[in-house]
């Protein structure tokens, strides 16, 4: 290892970097867009106020006073839809993914359920809904819990079964506080890849490396300089992410001392597989192709934009066998629950696997014309 | 002084095979030191495949190459250091200057002393200095390559088909550079398809074709040796001009300008022709009585064109 070597090819592709002011703009930029498109989509579901259409079939004082029972609850903007309209008919013309609707008859069963204390008396509401919506399920279910409050009331009595929540966090966490740390981990993942892929592949294919191979520099030296390069711009854009969501989103998370470590643990780990990928795929177009294929599984299943827990069992076995999984837990480990133990496991993981990727990056990488 | 002082490659019994493909073929030869050497031959004859394997870019099939007595295939630690090499079709960092570019690789072998100055001045490239690499023409980036392949101050410097994809200005400008480094008795190997490029800078000259030596020694002794006759052209020949020339004997070729080429052994048969001519009434425009060049060699050696665009060439020029 040669640093003199290294610090020349680090300076010789900082400089590249920055006069090339549209990767500048991306590589900074792509995280942050991130960051605030799906930030601003989360804080609104934090505190979402669904639209609902009711129709009234019944116009009785009883079933006004329902719907605006409903509208009460602070989870619903009531919209009315006139009783003599085709409902589906009139979610499918309006695109609404659903309608509620308050039968005929509504006030006489309540009459004699309160009047007459029938218990069998009843009242059937109907919920038409559009299944192919993707956040109906969520508005149905809110809806159910609104109206099982409501027949909780109407019955005068409290309920007997309450429940309390407690966070096995010491602080209240927002969805943004566990995303951040994951689009850290993506869009570091994503930079050295797609980094170590591109000018390699570039520069294969160009004959710098066919020139290189004529000078005195190692391949332990060359992929050094790729990584610490790659940590240097992540370390960069790291900052920028974090900065927008304290200064955006109002974010609360911890940094401490496993913040580089999982960034370079990231770099490392994801800066080799590109070098191997740049051996295996000698053109820059086909060696880019590669990378997508294992980035997109890696992107959508390791948990970045949605928890692992939610996918399916043998989905979730799969996120374990992926390296990004790690880097996700590890930094929500550090920055979320701040848990050092967890961190310290994930990190290990992560470690060797970067280990491991790092030689055999050294292995299969080659300056010299001869390997292609 | 022994052959290890003498020569500063030695190469014996080279062979490289991909596959079946039979890419340089049992060659043997040496270069003295100080000395230019020109490997000559067509596209795809082996050149590169065997400057590669003494360079240390590749590894022979089988055979023997030393370079300053140093075998090439154990000892490329020792050998980088100790040579310079433009690689065919060079390339470098493309927002990185002229200037940044010549320090980066003097780093990379750990020069202190290296004159970057005197390297941009040697290249004629002081104007360009501070330019990006993607921004100089194909001549300036071959001369940056150059001066790149001279930062560690190389005792052996290999070229290949330095002036390859250049129109004829940007070619003659980097033969300058190439004759600057003649002239500092630098040991140059290089590989070309351009003869003129052989005759003009080469003390030997070793025409390859399919990957064999057919042919070594200075370009004087080639043409010499193999191509001992004179050649008259005739340029805008009446047709008639043919039929005289081949009553006297001799053969005479067309080409696609209307000219004829006429080999001939000895002087006075110029005379003869041109005296024939006047009296049939045929006329021409102008006349060249010139010595076979390497290019006439190679054809009669291998019954083959050096390059397709030799004629496009020489028109250019």
């Amino acid at each position: 290892m040669n640093l003199r070597v290294i610090r020349a090819n680090l300076v010789v592709s900082i400089k590249s970097f920055y006069r090339e002011k549209t990767v500048v703009f991306f590589r900074l930029a792509f995280p942050v867009i991130l960051i605030l498109v799906f930030g601003t989509i989360f804080m609104e579901r934090d505190n979402e106020i669904f639209d609902l259409d009711v129709q009234d079939l019944d116009q009785t004082k009883s079933s006004v006073q329902l719907a605006k029972a409903i509208g009460v609850s602070g989870r619903f903007k009531i919209t009315q839809v006139a009783p003599a309209i085709n409902a589906a008919q009139y979610a499918k013309d309006n695109k609404r993914n659903l309608v509620l609707i308050i039968p005929k008859g509504c006030e006489e069963s309540l009459m004699h359920r309160m009047g007459l204390d029938d218990p069998h008396a009843s009242v059937t509401l109907t919920e038409i809904h559009d299944p192919s919506s993707f956040g109906v399920t969520t508005k149905m279910q809110v809806l159910n819990i609104v109206l099982a409050g409501i027949n909780q009331e109407m019955s005068g009595k409290p309920p007997f079964i309450r429940s309390a929540e407690t966070s096995i966090l010491t602080k209240k966490y927002r969805f943004i506080e566990f995303f951040v740390p994951g689009i850290i981990a993506m869009a570091v993942m994503t930079a050295s890849l797609f980094g170590a892929v591109n000018v390699n592949a570039e520069l294969r294919q160009k004959g710098v490396l066919r020139k290189l191979s004529t000078t005195p520099i190692t391949r332990t030296d060359w992929i050094l300089s790729n990584i610490l390069y790659q940590f240097i711009l992540a370390v960069l854009s790291t900052t920028v992410m974090l900065l927008v969501s304290y200064g955006v989103f109002n974010v609360s998370l911890e940094i401490n001392a496993w913040l580089p470590v999982f960034v370079a643990l990231d770099v490392f780990a994801f800066v080799g597989l590109g070098m191997i990928l740049t051996r295996v795929a000698k053109e820059a177009e086909s060696a880019a192709a590669a990378a997508d294929a294992l980035l997109f599984p890696m992107m959508f299943l390791s948990g970045t934009f949605f928890p692992v827990e939610m996918m399916p069992e043998f989905l979730q076995k799969f996120a374990k066998v992926l390296p990004l999984y790690y880097v996700n837990e590890g930094l929500r480990a550090s920055m979320v629950s701040m848990d050092n133990m967890a961190a310290l496991r994930y990190a290990t993981i992560i470690g060797i696997f970067a280990a491991v990727v790092f030689v055999l990056g050294i292995m299969t990488t080659t300056l010299s014309e001869e390997a292609t | 002084m022994t052959k290890e002082a003498e020569h500063a490659i030695e190469v014996e019994r080279l062979t490289k095979r991909y596959g079946a493909l039979l890419a340089v073929n049992d060659l043997s030869f040496n270069v003295r030191k100080g000395e230019v050497f020109a490997l000559l031959g067509p596209n795809g004859a082996g050149k590169t495949t065997t400057v590669e394997i003494i360079d240390t870019i590749r590894t022979p099939t089988s055979g023997k190459a030393s370079l300053l007595g140093m075998d090439v295939t154990k000892k490329k630690h020792d050998i980088v250091p100790r040579i310079g090499v433009l690689p065919q079709g060079f390339s470098s960092f493309d927002r990185i200057t002229v200037r940044e570019t010549i320090q980066y690789y003097s780093r990379l072998f750990c020069c202190r002393n290296t004159d970057v100055d005197g390297l941009i001045e040697l290249v004629n490239l002081k104007d360009k200095a501070q330019e990006q690499y993607k921004n100089l023409s194909g001549g300036l980036k071959q001369r940056l390559g150059i001066a790149i392949a001279l930062v560690n101050d190389p005792e052996v410097v290999f070229l290949d088909e330095p002036t390859t994809g250049l129109d004829p200005r940007a070619r003659r400008e980097v033969w300058k550079v190439l004759l600057g480094l003649r002239n500092k008795g630098k040991t140059v190997f290089l590989t070309t398809h351009y003869m003129e490029e052989a005759e003009l800078l080469a003390d030997r000259v070793a025409i390859i074709a399919k990957g064999k030596i057919i042919a070594m020694d200075s370009p004087g002794e080639l043409i010499e040796g193999n191509a001992n006759y004179m050649v008259l052209t005739l340029q805008s020949v009446e047709e008639r001009a043919s039929g005289i020339i081949r009553k006297l004997g001799f053969e005479p070729v067309h080409d696609n300008h209307r000219n004829i080429k006429v080999r001939l052994e000895h002087t006075d048969d110029v005379q003869k022709i041109l005296n024939a001519i006047k009296e049939g009434g045929a006329s021409f425009l102008g006349l060249d009585v010139r010595k076979p060049n390497l290019e006439e060699v190679f054809l009669k050696l291998t019954g083959e064109t050096l390059h397709e665009d030799s004629a496009g060439e020489k028109g250019a020029e």
